[in-house]
């Protein structure tokens, strides 16, 4: 750098600082905060009781927190599965030659991605509705009238029903992604294939697949980051029932502090939250980078 | 002959997919707009039926008889308040990250990277906790605090790699001419990095749209609400009138959806480059 250039340190710390601070206020200080409320026996009101390590320690044992991660832990795997493998069926379909409407399928596939998820939710508690809902209504149509039920009152089935708009939300934003992905290989990558004999399938296996490595990482760690942090989607369309059956982490922490209001509870609960995402996103991140010889990006 | 028609069935097949894929997209949307149009008892009838009397009553009720317009009101002031200082502490910060060479730099770049890996929701009760012990809960300026502070990780990330690709000589050429550093950053490097700002803008603009949770737990009054909650209301209120419910649903979702079909483009191109980068 020239000295033309040069600036005083504590002058770019100054223009820095409001940035900064406003940053910390919101980040820092209220991690800082779960930590220490975590100790403490808490209501939110004025009396608090010292603890210890008896918070953390019930949240690791609550079978309740531990459902909700395994529900995290079912939903990451299951959208891992069906946001990014059926995005990659159809970002390859979507390339081929003899595809029309390139252009119309990829802004109708994006386009459920920029919808508010509780709205997203809502509009699928409609499809499953008992009396009124599409799901049924079709099913009667058909002549299936006895699978009719309401669907989101069965506990075994809820979270694969949950599931499904969860999928649906992403794909698009995954095909997008693994578009911009495929459009950066070489062509002639895929022509010499074709010459050589590779047919559709095996093109995308052992071609497509391994040239575009890097990108399906960086999509497998957004989708398990974005998959602890389901909220808004359980909130509108199932608020974690029947019972806890479709609860995840988010909402677990939801209810125990402001509709039970066990504050020290469930700041110590938000520090295990933190702890574990940071653990899978980081943990998957890694395995992956180590199992495929990727570059880290 | 017969090689053909095995050839265009193979080409109709995926066509065939992705068109009942993107029908499926859009679907939803579709069918909140005409049975939005729709009385109850015809909904009632056949929720999937195309409306016999089209009429705009529900829309009238609720932009009329609910505090839509208000919540309305509250998403865009939170949106624009929250993307300005985005943009502007994005700007500054990337900025000097980007082009100084300080003791703490690494360490405030690492800052601001833990800051993306922490999931929001682990904030949610220890915010809660703050911002009632410092009064800040259910004000107009509430969400702007959160949204601002979240949006930042993204942007100081995009504007530092920006940054760096731009040449130096630029801010060179003007300190020869005489420009105060202030005045370079400002009105020199501030336009050139308009297309990575618009990037930004985009990515923040829909996450802050549709933000739910903070809205949620910080906000208790019906006058400062954003668009998002207020709808969840309407589910206690009309849960026997699906039409109404789905035009309110309809009217949430709209402005996003204009954006959206409007700059569909920019816009798919902007989420995907943040994604991929962030």
């Amino acid at each position: 750098m020239k000295t033309c250039l040069k600036m005083k340190k504590s002058s770019i710390f100054l223009c820095m600082l409001p940035g900064l601070l406003w940053y910390s206020f919101i980040i820092l200080i209220p991690v800082i905060l779960a930590g220490y409320y975590g100790f403490f026996d808490w209501s939110g009101g004025a009396k608090k009781t010292f603890v210890g390590l008896q918070n953390f320690i019930e949240v690791m044992k609550d079978p309740v927190f531990r459902k909700s991660l395994f529900n995290n832990i079912y939903l990451t795997v299951v959208c891992l599965i069906g946001q990014i493998g059926i995005a990659f069926i159809l970002a390859f379909l979507l390339s081929g030659r003899h595809i029309k409407l390139k252009g119309f399928h990829r802004v109708m596939s994006y386009f459920p991605a920029v919808l508010s998820a509780v709205v997203v939710g809502f509009i699928w508690s409609l499809i499953y509705d008992y009396n009124y809902g599409l799901l049924n209504s079709f099913l009667t149509f058909i002549g299936m009238g006895d699978k009719v039920q309401a669907w989101l009152n069965n506990d075994k089935l809820v979270l694969p029903l949950v599931a499904i708009p969860l999928i649906w939300q992403y794909i698009g934003y995954y095909m997008i992604i693994i578009m911009s992905a495929l459009a950066s290989v070489d062509s002639e990558i895929f022509e010499m294939a074709e010459i050589d004999g590779a047919s559709g399938w095996k093109k995308a296996v052992y071609i497509t697949l391994p040239l575009i490595k890097n990108t399906l990482i960086v999509c497998v760690t957004l989708c398990i980051a974005g998959n602890m942090k389901i909220f808004d989607l359980i909130y509108s369309l199932t608020n974690g029932g029947p019972g806890y059956s479709s609860s995840v982490m988010a909402m677990y922490a939801y209810k125990t502090s402001f509709l039970s209001f066990k504050m020290g509870y469930g700041s110590a609960m938000s520090i295990v939250i933190l702890i574990v995402s940071l653990i899978l996103v980081g943990g998957s991140r890694s395995l992956l980078l180590r199992f495929t010889g990727g570059e880290e990006i | 002959m017969k090689k053909e028609n095995k050839g265009s069935l193979l080409h109709w097949i995926p066509n065939a997919l992705l068109m009942v894929f993107s029908f499926t997209c859009i679907f939803p949307a579709i069918w909140l707009f005409y049975s939005s149009l729709k009385e109850k008892a015809e909904f009632y009838h056949s929720p999937i039926a195309l409306p016999q009397h089209p009429s705009f009553q529900h829309y009238i009720d609720i932009l009329t008889k609910s505090n839509f317009i208000t919540w309305l009101g509250n998403s865009i002031r939170n949106s624009g308040l929250a993307l300005f200082f985005i943009l502007l502490f994005g700007f500054i910060i990337g900025y000097f990250l980007s082009r100084y060479r300080f003791r703490g730099r690494n360490m405030l770049y690492g800052y601001f990277l833990l800051g993306m890996l922490v999931p929001v929701h682990a904030l949610m009760v220890p915010m809660y906790v703050l911002f009632t012990k410092a009064g800040l809960t259910d004000n107009w300026f509430t969400l702007v605090l959160p949204y601002t502070a979240l949006g930042l990780p993204i942007s100081v990330f995009l504007v530092e790699s920006y940054v760096k690709s731009m040449p130096i000589e630029v801010e060179e050429a003007a300190a020869i001419d005489g420009s105060s550093r202030y005045r370079t950053i400002f009105s020199i490097i501030l336009p050139m990095c308009v297309p990575i700002l618009v990037t930004i803008g985009i990515i923040q603009f829909f996450y802050v749209w549709n933000e739910f949770t903070f809205s949620l737990i910080l906000i208790d009054s019906e006058k400062w609400m954003t668009v998002p909650v207020g709808i969840t209301l309407f589910k206690g209120q009309f849960s026997t009138d699906f039409p109404k419910m789905m035009t309110a649903m309809l009217l949430a979702i709209f402005p996003a959806m204009l954006l959206y079909f409007i700059f569909s483009k920019q816009i798919i191109k902007g989420m995907v480059a943040g994604a991929v980068k962030g």
